[in-house]
């Protein structure tokens, strides 16, 4: 079984910072690349926003668990709340053919979670809360 | 996170250094609004030292970019973007349509 690292805190914008040192932390000592970790990092980084300000709508006495580890070839990060269900597939891409003026402004915290990372899952139970599964493929071995 | 704006005869520059996430891309948000509600609609934003740009500065951003580029009267510029960032930028859809210069002077020139 694969060690995991975990770290807990409240569920307060200004934690985003924490989480991302912690995340982008375990990512290089997984073997990624800086421009691996970084993707990583701003992934988690939109997954915990969506966290904090819609599971738990800003409350801020939530707490948000981001978990890493490594799966075969791949760096997984789950990020679990129990907040209100989130269902992100009600927010629909943004869409990126028409100007900047007419373009919405919502989504695109999801959209670049999904395009950073080479899979995002989401699942909510009652027992667990929402739970966020990002996983990214380690880069080829040296 | 510190945001500096600077007054020049041609436009506001704004220069940003550090992290732009949700919990501080309102104040980016408030910087370029101040400007804007000044009548100042050509502004250059200098990202040089930005180390992380989230999708709620992006927001920031392109509310910027709307509001300054209404009735054809400016619009906002970037400098010194850095190359991860750009990527992100890229992803969101958003090089194509804002200009980006390697040097500031460059992009405060082209107003």
């Amino acid at each position: 079984m694969a060690e995991e690292y975990e770290i807990c805190v409240a569920s307060q914008l200004t934690k985003l910072e924490q989480i991302s040192e912690f995340v982008a932390d375990r990512a290089l000592l997984a073997g990624m690349s800086e421009d691996q970790a970084f993707a990583v990092q701003m992934a988690v980084d939109e997954a915990c926003t969506n966290t904090i300000e819609h599971a738990y709508e800003g409350c801020d006495e939530g707490e948000v668990h981001v978990c890493c580890y490594v799966e075969e070839d791949d760096f997984v990060v789950r990020i679990t709340d129990h907040g209100k269900p989130f269902d992100p597939s009600s927010v629909p891409d943004p869409d990126l053919s028409v100007p900047l003026e007419e373009r919405q402004v919502g989504g695109l915290g999801i959209y670049l979670m999904k395009k950073l990372m080479d899979s995002v899952e989401f699942r909510f139970d009652q027992a667990h809360g929402n739970t966020v599964i990002l996983r990214k493929r380690r880069q080829a071995s040296r | 996170m510190e945001i500096t704006t600077t007054h020049l005869k041609r436009c506001d520059m704004i220069a940003l250094k550090g992290r732009f996430d949700s919990s501080t891309a309102p104040d980016l948000e408030k910087a370029l609004r101040a400007s804007t509600d000044a009548g100042a609609f050509r502004i250059v934003v200098d990202m040089g030292e930005v180390e992380y740009f989230g999708s709620a500065a992006i927001r920031a951003l392109v509310l910027a970019y709307k509001e300054c580029r209404r009735f054809n009267r400016g619009d906002v510029r970037l400098a010194r973007v850095p190359e991860r960032i750009r990527h992100v930028l890229d992803l969101a859809g958003i090089t194509p349509l804002i200009q980006m210069y390697d040097d500031p002077v460059l992009a405060v020139g082209s107003f």
